[in-house]
């Protein structure tokens, strides 16, 4: 059995083994008693490692945290993996060293290290555009910048046991100093970054079955992180009576951040969902009893609608008591009702902005609304825009997405990769979410085109904009619903269920 | 009476005691890496221990506590007067003006003296266990006592020595400083911490956790820069960030579980070290450079011919004193030290 499959049938029994123990069908933060007694895989430059360095006080800390902590540096096999639970990679390991012998482990990583980014996939490979890192001696002013940084994301797990918020936060205590930031592919988590631009991440995430950024697949989770050689007892924390301060609280999280990205790393992953239409809809006809839809679209619109009568027809065969509106009726309409899907036959024009605030879920399946229901920025095809649509785009039809989001119920079960969504070429909307998004789908070919995606609710939407429910975008245009594809009409169902709260 | 010595690199006048040539080379020898040198050795007299040592005001006077004795010595080393109080004397500190404040231990007391001369003012009684050390606040004009025994600090009007409340705190209370802004903060050797005091409420206001420090004993603060260093007793210092409770730097000090920091800017006069702390407790003295405020270095170090019983910087007169403790073939002494060549101008 080769090195690779052994690490991988190690995830898979290790998965298996902690889904006993967290058998919550959601993913969740381990509580820390769970992690006790597990093993660390630290890998630093070990007499090798640039001076001075804080992997000591790391790995004292990691054992304060309870786990077991196993030192090798950078020269070490992978198979000293075998066995442990989470693999820590320093940034005194020697990046040309670690070259991508960790890129496949079925173990989570967590990682400091900059610039091995690449080699794990986690950015590309281009310095400067994917990964950079910004210390006293090489960027001086800048140093000082990386000793703040955002909050991106506020609705992930991370974020949550952190209390993250959209504001700025102190990483690092005061002194200029070295950190590294990336730009992930969009199957990746911006949790936090460096000047209020999501392609300077702080911090992120990817989690297991995600698609990295060099469209590989993430073997488990991985997490990369700010820090530089010698920061980690800089990590930002406030004690005695500064303690009661909120903001106070809120701004020196960088220890908190630390523990909560490494914790996350170290918990189970949520179990992915086979590809099984039958038991989706089983599913979704369970959770439809007793729910109702407001379904809005261009009222005899003509070329859309056959395909929106097709989806009304759809919605009240799973159970959903469906009510249809006009796009020039009032938003009151949306009174007492358990989900709004906004068709693609809705004129942007005519729609206004009506339902961007609506307190119940909201499924948009007209992807140039992005802007109006905050799903993206203002700029029409830069933050959103289209393929195939004649004389408006100049990209050509397309039917196939990418799927970077297997491991959400959103996709499926679907693989990551190329799915067929239409039989046919045709338009496909889409816009470019805030990081509190999850995105399922890209248009192939194209990371910042997000065909598939949804806002939890709580999540930071553009302009500051928190969504007051959750809000998914799911491109189909007018005539589309007739043309999916077994496998489109699987997404059209789980982002429907997932959107509701399913 | 005391009797005064003069090390070998001193310059002043006064007569070298024999004996001493070889402690003095001890001496010379590891000045070279401190920015201090013994100028001057003082010989306290009998077996009496220094327990306190305060700069006064003037920089022209130092007063020990020695016994049941408040003496002071002026700029040369020479014993000036004295002052005899009713219990052995735990603390010293200078007051404002020309005000000096010592605390007795039994009858527990706060004794309030005038310097010009040195005279007993007043003194009132202490109710909150015996007084182990005395802090004035110059800047916040406040006045605290601490109590090892009474687990308990206490603050006093600084002119009357009316008490204006107690903080009950358990543990292991040491030396205190305040940042001239209403906060005590205490080192407690029992809970490696740092206790908050609101001096307005004398009431605990948090604690400050010193990670990888031990016992902590000394601990000095400096009010501008906000940073507190703490002397711990396995051999760290620490700097924290006073408004964040934030631990930053971590250098090696010598170990004791007696140790006393002292702070100033410009520690050793005008044209030396822009801020300096010393560290005593042990048969060393240490020292932390402050370059800025984010940037501390280990200063130097110093090997004594005892152990420190007491420290007293008096940045006005370029001086550090320091109490060494009696051993069984030695009394105790007072050492006065200047800047040598590692604490020049910067």
């Amino acid at each position: 059995m080769g090195l690779m499959t052994r690490l991988r049938a190690m995830g898979v029994c290790a998965v298996l083994a902690t889904g006993l123990v967290w058998p919550a069908a959601r993913a969740a933060l381990a509580p820390w008693a769970a992690l006790k007694g597990k093993t660390v895989l630290l890998v630093t430059g070990g007499a090798d490692s640039p001076e001075p360095n804080d992997d000591a006080r790391v790995a004292r800390h990691l054992r304060e945290l309870g786990f077991v902590v196993r030192r090798v540096d950078a020269s070490a096999p992978a198979s000293d993996a075998v066995g442990a639970s989470l693999i820590v990679l320093s940034s005194t390991a020697d990046a040309h060293e670690l070259g991508d012998k960790y890129a496949q482990a079925a173990v989570p990583i967590f990682t400091w290290n900059t610039y091995d980014y690449p080699n794990l996939g986690l950015t590309g490979a281009v310095l400067h555009r994917d990964y950079e890192v910004i210390d006293p001696v090489q960027h001086y002013a800048d140093s000082f910048a990386v000793l703040y940084a955002y909050g991106a994301n506020i609705t992930s797990e991370i974020s949550r046991a952190v209390g993250l918020e959209p504001q700025l936060f102190g990483t690092l205590y005061l002194e200029p100093q070295t950190a590294g930031w990336g730009r992930p592919g969009p199957g990746g988590t911006v949790i936090a970054d460096f000047f209020g631009s999501r392609t300077h991440a702080a911090v992120f995430t990817y989690e297991r079955d995600a698609t990295l950024a060099d469209g590989s697949v993430a073997p488990a989770r991985r997490v990369a992180f700010y820090l530089g050689n010698d920061d980690f007892h800089l990590l930002t924390a406030v004690h005695g009576p500064a303690a009661m301060s909120a903001h106070l609280r809120s701004w020196a999280i960088g220890r908190k951040l630390f523990d909560a990205a490494l914790r996350w790393a170290a918990s189970p992953p949520p179990p992915v969902p086979a590809y099984d239409p039958a038991a989706l809809d089983a599913k979704i006809r369970r959770f439809a009893q007793g729910r109702k839809v407001l379904f809005v679209e261009r009222v005899h619109g003509g070329e859309g609608h056959r395909s929106d009568a097709a989806m009304v027809a759809h919605l009240r065969g799973l159970g959903f008591t469906v009510t249809v509106a006009d796009q020039m009726d009032p938003q009151s309409r949306a009174r007492g009702m358990n989900l709004v899907i906004l068709s693609g036959t809705c004129s942007k024009w005519k729609l206004a902005n009506k339902y961007d605030d609506v307190r119940v879920p909201l499924l948009s399946l007209e992807g140039l609304l992005s802007d109006s229901l905050h799903f993206t920025g203002r700029v029409r095809y830069r933050d959103y825009g289209e393929h195939g649509e004649l004389l408006e785009s100049d990209d050509p039809p397309e039917n196939y997405l990418d799927i970077v989001g297997a491991w959400s119920p959103m996709a499926a079960g679907l693989k990551p990769g190329l799915v067929k969504f239409t039989h046919h070429p045709g338009v496909l909307k889409w816009a470019w979410p805030l990081p509190d998004a999850t995105v399922i789908a890209t248009l192939p070919g194209e990371p910042r085109e997000d065909a598939i995606f949804g806002y939890p609710k709580g999540a930071r939407m553009a302009g500051g904009f928190i969504a007051p429910a959750r809000r998914a975008l799911l491109p189909l245009d007018n005539p589309t619903f007739d043309d999916l594809t077994p496998q489109g009409k699987a997404l059209f169902d789980a982002v429907l269920l997932w959107t509701l709260g399913g | 009476m005391s009797k005064v010595r003069r090390g070998a690199t001193g310059n002043r006048r006064g007569a070298v005691l024999a004996g001493l040539a070889a402690l003095t080379g001890v001496l010379s020898a590891s000045a070279s890496t401190s920015p201090v040198q013994v100028l001057q050795r003082v010989a306290v007299g009998g077996t009496g221990q220094v327990r306190a040592l305060a700069a006064g005001p003037d920089a022209k006077h130092v007063y020990a506590a020695v016994g049941e004795e408040i003496r002071s010595f002026d700029d040369r080393g020479r014993a000036a007067s004295n002052v005899k109080l009713s219990g052995v004397v735990t603390g010293l500190a200078a007051g404002a003006g020309d005000t000096l404040y010592a605390v007795v231990k039994a009858p527990a007391r706060l004794v309030i003296l005038g310097v010009r001369p040195l005279h007993v003012v007043t003194s009132v009684a202490l109710h909150a266990g015996a007084p182990s050390g005395v802090l004035f606040d110059s800047i916040a004009n406040q006045l605290f006592v601490a109590s090892r025994a009474g687990h308990s600090v206490t603050r006093l009007e600084p002119r009357t020595g009316k008490r204006l409340g107690v903080a009950r705190m358990p543990g292991m209370l040491a030396q205190m400083a305040a940042n001239g802004r209403g906060t005590l903060y205490v080192a407690n050797s029992a809970r490696d911490s740092l206790d908050v005091v609101s001096a307005d409420k004398m009431a605990l206001s948090g604690e400050i956790p010193l990670p990888g420090c031990r016992a902590p004993s000394g601990l000095a603060m400096d009010p501008m820069g906000r940073r507190l260093f703490v002397g711990c007793g396995n051999g760290h210092a620490l700097i924290v960030d006073a408004d964040l409770g934030f631990t930053f730097l971590k250098l090696p000090i010598q170990q004791s579980d007696a140790l006393q920091l002292a702070f100033a800017f410009h520690p050793l006069g005008p044209s030396g070290w822009k801020g300096g702390t010393f560290i005593a407790g042990g048969e060393e003295l240490d020292a932390i450079r402050m370059y800025a405020f984010v940037h501390y270095a280990n200063g130097g170090k110093l090997a004594l011919p005892g152990t420190v019983s007491a420290l007293a910087l008096s940045p006005p007169a370029g001086e550090l004193w320091l109490a060494i403790a009696p051993a069984a073939d030695a009394g105790g002494e007072l050492l006065v030290l200047r800047r040598s060549d590692k604490g020049g101008a910067q």
